[in-house]
């Protein structure tokens, strides 16, 4: 337990007035507090989402409960405001707050930032109130230079020590400098400087504007800054990194659903550049992990009365939690664990309602793929998708051939290891395209998306060959393959019981009786008039 | 010349009706038919609605290439397709920008976005004729592309914006994909590589 200056702080606050809101009642932003600069994300502030951004108010809630989660402290999204009006003078202003908590990572964590012969290495990650995509997410494994690598390596392999240097390199040159052959600064204290730096500077990015735009969040005073001390999923073999959501996301099912990567560190899950497993296997391998992993999302789901999407790694068999977060989940999902956490007694009828959107409601009376019948047919190939949609037929991996099939009135679904504009009549030809090769940029994803054909892409090597001649479903918003030509359903509102359930729950809180859409329409609509105005 | 760019072009087009083939490598039809009739007698191309190359077109069209390549400063080529490298990446981010918003299709219904987007179409361009320029240097029958894309810019800027993205006509993003493949071959490497180094 550390004493510093945001602990005090906090304890202050108490007896202060309120920080938050951070505009008063004329708009204007308040003036800065600096003892809100800089938090200890140690369970004890009660700062808003606001200020300490989503993840580090997933983090300190999670402390709150005394889950182990690696220490931690923010930089608040005021900063980064003020960052934009004068950036050297706001760095200069907070940096003694940042090393006192890096000396707080330091004495909870018994190591060192930036010098053996325990070195203390961290991880940087952006966090807005909200997630959002163009900004600059994660940099690990900050803090290593040669003379830390010996250290690492001294203390646990030369092979791990090699490995983290490598992955921060990598990162810190791509994402940090945006120059592949740039140089990294040797000494810890200017790494972490220049990723703070750059997390603030991916908040004006083009496409984080663009999408604050367009979501209506132009009010967001910037991103915060979260430091944590790392913890090693790439140790060895009893270590490994995965995500967990408590519920199935996908069905609605209350059966937890995740995967692992033994040995890995979280972008190797996220870019999913290697070979997953399911979570079981971490439940095989590990089970004591696997208990506690799965008494901790029990915890934060009564804590939070939602599913919960865990980010984790465990090092050296003892579990850590990084983030967690509310699930995104399908239409079918969001209905079935609405109605379900109100059953356990988690949430009452208002906020079932409220989990509800009325666009779910619309898209599960369309026809569509069933997630049951999705998930009974085997899995034949996975890959980015590409263009949503469904469609169904027989595989072709020749465009010639595939133009044939098509004229004889075959459904045909193109599947190539990568597209050109030579391969365009073929994929007119067919209902559905899949590659081998290439990204969400890819020929084959721009030209579908214009011709309004399902695709999946980048599929890896040796699909085409695979799927040939075989009679496939292509799921364009699933991103898979799947064997045989699946039927699309639709729920019913008078004939699907958790519909039929619902809308009796609406009917008690709706003035008019009216279908269940509209009555989740004015439910939303005036909730958002009520969140406008308070 | 005009055997290279024309098996060139009824390559990476992959079918193509006769009518669209004078079009697309900017020659008079006239000059445009009676070549197709040459290269077709002597087994180069498949005629129909549609004219193809047939395997002895294709590796006739590999050799002209290849004597092209030949003839080109191979240091200054691969610099221009290392520069094109980085503005392809920026081309196709906002490729993808314009056909989609937070995953959903683009409803191309806000037209502050729309004219972000466009603006960024503006700047790849201004970055790609200076490196379009320098590989025409050394491989002329490349200079085409210029006046290609050209004119699907301007058809874009004057509200047509189908002619950024859309298959099969000569829009922004088929010429560019045609360039692109060039450039691959100018540059002595192989789609198959660049797509697994993560260029394509």
């Amino acid at each position: 337990m550390c004493l510093y200056w945001f602990e005090i702080q906090v304890h202050r606050r108490g007896k202060v007035a309120p920080i938050y809101p951070l505009t008063d009642g004329l708009g204007r932003r308040r003036r800065h507090d600096a003892g809100t600069d800089v938090v200890l994300l140690n369970g004890s502030t009660d700062q808003p989402p606001e200020l300490l951004g989503n993840k580090g108010f997933g983090i300190n809630a999670m402390r709150h409960r005394g889950l182990a989660v690696p220490p931690a402290f923010c930089i608040t999204t005021d900063v980064c405001a003020r960052w934009f009006a004068n950036p050297d003078d706001t760095m200069d202003g907070i940096w003694s707050k940042v090393c006192d908590g890096i000396r707080c990572l330091e004495r909870e964590s018994s190591r060192t930032f930036g010098a053996g012969p325990r070195a203390l290495l961290v991880s940087v990650r952006s966090g807005a109130a909200q997630s959002m995509p163009g900004m600059l997410d994660t940099i690990l494994n900050l803090g290593i230079n040669d003379s830390v690598e010996s250290a690492l390596a001294e203390e646990f392999s030369s092979a791990f020590a090699r490995d983290t240097h490598d992955r921060f390199l990598r990162v810190y040159r791509n994402i940090v400098l945006a120059d592949g052959d740039g140089v990294v600064p040797d000494d810890p204290d200017r790494q972490l400087r220049g990723a703070v730096e750059a997390v603030f500077g991916s908040w004006t990015g083009e496409r984080a504007v663009a999408y604050r735009r367009h979501r209506g969040l132009d009010d967001l005073g910037g991103t915060a800054v979260v430091v944590q001390a790392m913890v090693f999923g790439n140790k060895d073999s009893d270590s490994g990194t995965g995500v967990l959501f408590s519920r199935d996301p996908r069905t609605g099912a209350n059966t937890p659903f995740g995967e692992w990567l033994v040995g890995g560190q979280g972008e190797d899950v996220v870019s999913g550049t290697a070979d997953v497993e399911p979570i079981e296997a971490l439940a095989d391998r590990l089970p004591a992990a696997h208990d506690e992993l799965m008494r901790a999302a029990r915890v934060l789901e009564e804590a939070t009365g939602d599913v919960q999407d865990i980010e984790f790694t465990v090092e050296e068999g003892k579990l850590w939690l990084l983030q967690t977060r509310a699930a995104k989940r399908s239409a079918q999902a969001a209905v079935r664990l609405a109605l379900a956490l109100r059953r356990e007694g988690l949430i009452d009828d208002a906020e079932t309602l409220r989990r509800v959107t009325p666009e779910d409601v619309r898209t599960l009376l369309l026809p569509a793929l069933q997630p049951e019948t999705r998930l009974a047919a085997p899995l034949l190939a996975t890959g980015l998708p590409a263009c949503p949609g469904v469609a169904t037929g027989r595989a072709y991996t020749d465009v010639d051939d595939a133009i044939d099939a098509a004229e004889r009135n075959e459904d045909v679904i193109l599947v190539r290891t990568s597209t050109s504009p030579d391969d365009v009549a073929g994929m007119l030809a067919a209902r559905g395209i899949v590659t081998e090769i290439g990204g969400a940029t890819s020929h084959a994803a721009v030209v579908s998306r214009e011709l309004g054909r399902p695709s999946v892409v980048g599929c890896g090597r040796g699909v085409a060959d695979r799927l040939d001649g075989k009679l496939i479903t292509v799921d364009g918003a699933h991103g898979e393959v799947r064997e045989g030509l699946l039927d699309l359903a639709s729920w019913s509102e008078s004939d699907s019981p958790d519909l039929a359930e619902l809308t009796a729950i609406a009917h008690r809180h709706s003035p008019l009786r009216a279908p269940l859409i509209a009555m989740l329409t004015a439910l939303h609509s005036s909730q958002r008039a009520d969140g406008a105005t308070s | 010349m005009i055997e290279l760019q024309l098996l060139q072009a009824v390559r990476l087009k992959g079918r193509i009706a006769p009518a669209d083939l004078s079009a697309t490598i900017g020659e008079d039809p006239a000059t445009v038919d009676e070549a197709v009739a040459s290269l077709s007698a002597s087994g180069l191309l498949m005629t129909g609605n549609s004219l193809r190359l047939t395997t002895d077109g294709r590796a006739r069209l590999t050799e002209l290439l290849a004597e092209e390549r030949a003839g080109a400063d191979h240091v200054a080529v691969a610099a221009a397709y290392s520069d094109f490298r980085s503005v392809n990446a920026d081309f196709k981010a906002l490729v993808s920008d314009w056909q989609l918003r937070d995953g959903s299709p683009n409803a191309h219904d806000d037209a502050d976005y729309d004219a972000g987007v466009l603006a960024r179409l503006d700047r790849v361009h201004g970055q790609a004729t200076p490196i379009l320029a320098a590989a025409a240097a050394q491989i002329p029958r490349l200079a085409t592309y210029a006046d290609k894309l050209c004119a699907a810019l301007e058809k874009v800027r004057a509200g047509e914006t189908a002619w950024l993205t859309r298959p099969i006509v000569d829009s922004y993003h088929t010429v560019w994909f045609e360039l692109h493949e060039e450039l691959i071959v100018a540059a002595g490497l192989t789609r198959e590589e660049e797509a697994d180094a993560g260029h394509a």
